[in-house]
Parts: C-alpha cells; structure tokens; sequence
C-alpha cells in the first residue's frame, strides 16, 4: 500500500514539474509534428501511398518521441542532485521505476491519442469503422517504448554521450513494439481487420507484461552506483 | 609486477589438445559437407554454404541466451567470474550472428538473387548484432568493473528477453497474418537424413568452437582477476595496520 | 559537552547491546582503477557526532555516499544499525537522512512541494513541515519555486528536510558550506539538538573550530584512509 502511494508520488512529481515547465510537452508535440510533415514529404504526392504509410510515420514519430520523454525526465531528475537525494530515501527502486514509468506513459499514451488524429488528417486516411480499437493499440504500443525508454534513460543518464546513446540502445529492443504497433493500427485503418489487429495487440500486450516484470526487477542495478 | 610469480601465464596442455581435436573435426566436418553430403535436388552444390551458415547461426543464439543466463546470475550473487562469461559468451554470439549474416548474405545472393532479403531469421540476426553492439557500447562507457557488470547484465537480460519478440514480430510480419504462421518453422524443409548428420556435426564442432574460447576467456579472466587484486592490494591498506577506529 | 576531541561520550543513550550506528570493516571503494578508499575501519556509537576532516578529493562525500546506500562499497562489510548496506540498503535507508553538497531539490517544485515529497515518501507525517520552514528561515518563500532560490536557500531547504525525516543517523555533507553566519549558527544548533536527543551525526566539514566544538571525535580521511586527530595537532 505505501509503495502504491510511493508510485503515485514519484508519477506526481513527474508530472508536476512538466505541468510546469512544459519542456518535453512543446519539444514531443512540435518533434512529431515535424516528423511527420518531413515523412509525408519524402513519401511524395502518391494518395495511395500515403496513405497506407500513414501509421508507420505515426509510430515513427511516437517512439522518438518516448526517447525526448524518457531523457528529458531524468535531465530535470539530475539537475542539483535532486534524484540522488530521492534515492536515500526509503523508497523502494521499482517504485521510483514504476513512478517515472506511469508519468511517461500517461504523458506518451496522451500525445499519441493527440497525434492520431493530425496524422490521419495529414495523411488523408481515414480511422474507419473501428477506431475505438486505436485506443488500446495506442495505450499498448506507448507503454512498450516507455518502459523500455525509462529504464534505458535511467542507465544512460550519468553516461558519456548519452543523448545519441538512448536511441541507439533502445531502438532494436522495440523494434517488435514498432511493427506490432504498426501492423495493428494498420490493420484497423486500412482493413478495417479487427481479427488481424487482436493478434498483433497480443503480441504488443505480451512485450509488455514481460517488461514491466523485469524492468520493474532490475532498476535497482541500474540507478545504484 | 614481481609479486605474480604464482600466476599461470602460459594454456594447460589439455587445452591445447581440445585446440588441435578442434582443428580435426572442422576438417571432417568440412568433408562431411563439401563431399560427403548428397547436392541438393533443388540448390545443388549451394546447400553446402547451410553447413556452416546455420550450425554458426544455432550456437549464434544460444551464445545469446547464455549471456543472458551468466548476466543474470552476475546480478544475483556478484562474482565476478559470472561477468566474465557474460562478456565472453557475448563476444562468441557478436562473431557468430556476424559470420551468419555473411553466410545468409552469400547464401541468398546465388539463390534469391539478392543480398539481402527482409527474412524473418536474417532479420532476427540483423538485430541481434545491433542488439549486441549495444551491449559492448555500454561496457565500454562505465569504468568502474563493478558496476560495468551490473549495468550490461541489465542490458543483456533485456537484449535476450527481446529476441522471442523480435523473432515473432519479423516472422507475422512477413507472413502478414499472425495466426497463420503460429506453426514456428512449420514451413518445413524435410531434410535427407545424410544432410541432417552433416549439420548436427559441423553444429558440434561450431559448440566446441564456443566452448573453447568461453574456456580460454575464462582463463585469461583469472589471470586478468590476479593481477588486479595485487595491484589493489598494494594500493589498499591492510587490515592489520589499521586498527578499528571506534567512536 | 566533550573538549576533547576523541574523548567518548561518557553516557551511552542506548542499551550497550544495541548495533553500532555506523559499522565499517575493510571497506574499499574503486572509481575504476583508482581506490579511493583504500580501507575503512569504522565503528560509531549510536548517539555520537562525528566531524570528518580531510582535504578535496580525500574520500570524504564518498564516504558518505557510501553509507547513504547510494556507492557500493567494492569490498568489505558496511552496516548502519546493523542492516548490511548492500543486502538491505532498503532497512539502512528508513534510519537515515542525508544533506548533500548540492541542494538536493527539484528546481521546478516549491519548497513546499520538495519538502512535502521527501516526507511523504518516507512515511513520515507531514503536518510538521510549516514548522520546519520556519526553522530554518523560509517561512515567507515557501511557495516559491526552488529554481529561484540562491545556493544557501537551497541548503537551508535542505535542512528543513533533515529536521522532517526523523532519521536517527544524519549524514551531512559540509552543512555549513554556502549559508551565511545565521545559517551556519542554525547548522550548530541543529545539531547540537540532534545530539541531545540521542541522533547520530556524521558530518564532512572543513569548518575546523566549529567541529572541535560540535563533535564527539574528530577523523581525518587521508587519501583514502581514516585517522583519528585531537584538537591540539598540528
């Protein structure tokens, strides 16, 4: 129970303080924006093709973002020995992990819920008949690079070149995230396949069951010097 | 470094002895499947590059697991011979996804008529090695021993856990369909039982190849060990002279 | 209160069964290659102030980083009231609270939101922060962000968090560096109460006099090892 209230309290802070600062809300929201313009661009005028790329240049777009989430909450962490501080204090690891992890999530889950519409709009495709499936696939697909992009963000924070490093570590773990994510949202805006998406979203639900169980586990190893 | 004189520099005989039975049994495997094995009836001659492309590619994966496995239990008990096999095993998994993505290269040039095909496999083994350069990165970036093993075992446990995801998602992804192609490698090439034998062997002899050198890693591991701690022992202050300073 | 520096407190304030408050064998600590300590034997008391002395770079804050569970120790055994500090860093952690070189706090929270964070993190109540505040002289910028407050305000926030954690093993690291004379005069009083009501105090100073006054003993870390000193060494 108290570790449930540490969660919230790590998540809170998080938010907090983008509440406040707004950093990683305009840098995300401008970032995949942008990405998504210069995708649409170097695809070319093709409708067609537009449109059937128009989820890959949403994920695309999303699991850059994750990594601007993910590094910018420790940038704010480290800043004046905050996050050092936090970890003297009787907190276990995973709830800080867990902590960080819903912020980002909830942060990532809403830009993607944001940027879905703009791409669809951008990218002349349309949702189809069931959109409300989007949802999860979105929520899913969101957790998946940020679970990966807290810890790995964790790791990387007090390392040498750590802002090329992030991605680099990070991108071939979710490459399974990215397709599936892809596929399912595909499936759904272009098939309109529910039956295809479920099998996909599965694999999406899969990763992250796995990971939160062993992100959550080895966080300690990660922050602990 | 005088105080050393208790550290075996030089390889114990029977490794050298395992070297040269090695070097035997790749000449017989190299035999068995350059000329023994039938051609096939639809590749000829070119099924001879899966020889030594998929028994490089098997102990490639399993390289991967147990780096897994050795990282892990790094993480669970601290001794520092648990790191060095991690890093070993890593190592031998890096050189053998490379050698098998040559060999996939080689293989689908003559056959496909391309060097690189999105096969879910290549794929997988593609990542691998990114997966795995990321790894050593890592390593290469922490400078304290200790916790350079603990933070690339984080690495390597999720670089492994990622491998089964990854193979699934590039294999539906091809496939298109999930639930068609659930039946893993059901696409099934029935393979002559002379070919198989052929493949178990030189897979044997790739397993002694990695075998071999996780030995001889973990030699040089203790050497590496000893010569660190004399030289720690000689910078730190022994507990004798101290005196427990009691407040 | 004691002169002498290494004299033990003639009181204990605990039962003489109890664990030492802090309990170091043998411990060593690399950055790399470098040990930077080459082996600590410690033993404090439970209720004793410690002052540490030693130049830059002698292993003062590693010491204390050390203990707050946040540096492994490369070798031997480290335990704060008994809870060894790498099998159970979680149990070491409820007992005690730290005052590091840097504030500490997060620039985009208040000072409120800071303290309110610490406190409720660690189980501890959190109507007492109002009082704290006040303590430690930021009473009237208590809804101000950190981010606008200069280094000295930082540490005195820092201290206010020291007062709400209850811990009973206090691990400061130069408390007295960057406050004014008010602030460092708070920083003695601080602790001087702490000492009376039974708390332990390890604390890296350079403020010479001042830690003659305060402390129970008085240790040198030199390059890496420990020393006990008097107030009439050289």
């Amino acid at each position: 129970m108290n570790d449930l209230l540490a969660v919230w309290l790590v998540a809170r802070k998080d938010l907090l303080q983008e509440a406040r600062s707004k950093a990683v809300t305009v840098a995300t929201l401008f970032f995949s924006a942008v990405t998504l313009v210069v995708i649409a661009f170097a695809i070319g005028a093709d409708t067609r093709l537009l449109r059937e790329a128009a989820m890959g240049a949403l994920w695309v777009a999303l699991a850059f973002a994750s990594v601007i989430s993910a590094a910018q909450s420790y940038q704010a962490d480290l800043e004046d020995g905050a996050f050092d501080a936090l970890l003297t204090l009787p907190v276990p690891r995973s709830a800080v992990y867990l902590g960080k992890l819903l912020a980002n999530w909830g942060f990532m889950f809403a830009l993607g819920l944001v940027m879905l519409p703009v791409t669809l709009v951008l990218y002349g495709a349309e949702a189809g008949p069931h959109w409300p499936w989007l949802v999860p696939t979105i929520g899913l697909g969101t957790l998946g690079f940020a679970l990966i992009a807290v810890l790995y963000a964790g790791l990387t924070a007090n390392l040498r070149a750590r802002e090329s490093l992030l991605p680099v570590l990070m991108f071939p773990v979710v490459v399974p995230i990215l397709l599936a994510a892809v596929r399912a949202s595909g499936s759904l805006v272009g098939l309109a396949d529910v039956e295809l998406a479920t099998g996909w979203l599965l694999l999406l639900g899969g990763f992250d069951l796995v990971y939160v169980v062993l992100c959550t586990a080895m966080y300690g190893y990660v922050v602990e010097e | 470094m005088t105080t050393n004189t208790n550290v075996r520099w030089d390889r114990p005989v029977w490794m050298k002895a395992w070297a040269a039975l090695i070097v035997a049994l790749f000449a017989v495997g190299a035999y068995l499947g350059l000329v023994w094995s039938p051609p096939d009836v639809n590749q000829g001659n070119l099924i001879r590059i899966m020889y030594a492309h998929v028994s490089v590619a098997w102990i490639g994966f399993v390289a991967v697991g147990l780096t897994a496995f050795f990282a892990a239990l790094y993480l669970w008990r601290g001794k520092r011979r648990d790191d060095v096999l991690a890093v070993a095993s890593a190592e031998m998994a890096l050189l053998f996804s490379s050698l098998t993505i040559i060999g996939g290269m080689t293989y689908s040039r003559p056959t496909l008529n391309t060097f690189w095909t999105w096969d879910a496999k290549l794929t997988l083994t593609a990542l691998m090695v990114a997966l795995l350069v990321g790894y050593f990165i890592v390593r290469a970036l922490v400078d304290d021993p200790v916790r350079r093993g603990r933070v690339s075992a984080v690495v390597a446990i999720v670089v492994a856990g990622s491998l089964p995801f990854n193979y699934l998602a590039a294999e539906w992804f091809r496939t298109l369909h999930p639930s068609r192609a659930i039946a893993l490698d059901g696409s099934g090439v029935t393979m002559a039982p002379d070919m198989l034998s052929a493949l178990l062997f030189n897979t044997v002899v790739a397993g002694l190849v990695y075998a071999w050198f996780m030995v001889d890693r973990v030699r040089l591991g203790r050497i590496e060990a000893q010569l660190e701690d004399a030289r720690v022992a000689q910078e730190a202050v022994p507990s004798g002279k101290r005196g427990v300073v009691r407040v | 209160m004691e002169v002498e520096g290494y004299a033990a407190s003639p009181t204990p304030r605990t039962g003489t069964d109890a664990p030492p408050a802090i309990e170091l064998a043998g411990v060593q600590r690399r950055y790399g290659r470098h040990l930077v300590l080459r082996g600590i034997d410690l033993e404090v008391a439970p209720g004793r102030v410690v002052a540490l002395h030693g130049v830059n770079g002698a292993g003062k804050t590693t010491l204390l980083r050390l203990l707050a569970t946040r540096l492994r120790p490369s070798a031997g055994v480290a335990r704060v009231f008994g809870h060894d500090l790498i099998r159970d860093g979680h149990l070491a952690r409820t007992r005690l609270a730290t005052v590091a070189v840097f504030g500490g706090a997060y620039g985009t929270l208040t000072a409120r939101e800071n303290l309110h964070l610490a406190t409720a993190l660690r189980g501890a109540p959190t109507d007492a922060i109002d009082p704290a505040l006040a303590r430690v002289g930021l009473a009237r910028v208590g809804d101000h962000l950190v981010r606008t407050f200069s280094s000295g305000m930082r540490k005195r926030l820092a201290l206010a968090r020291l007062l709400l954690s209850r811990a009973d093993l206090w691990l400061l690291d130069e408390p007295h560096a960057a406050l004014d004379t008010d602030g460092q005069a708070l920083v003695d009083a601080l602790v001087a109460e702490a000492r009376a009501a039974g708390t332990t105090v390890l604390m890296a100073t350079h403020e010479t006099t001042r830690s003659f006054d305060l402390a129970d003993a008085v240790l040198l870390v030199d390059d890496g090892r420990l020393e006990r000193v008097r107030r009439d060494d050289p």
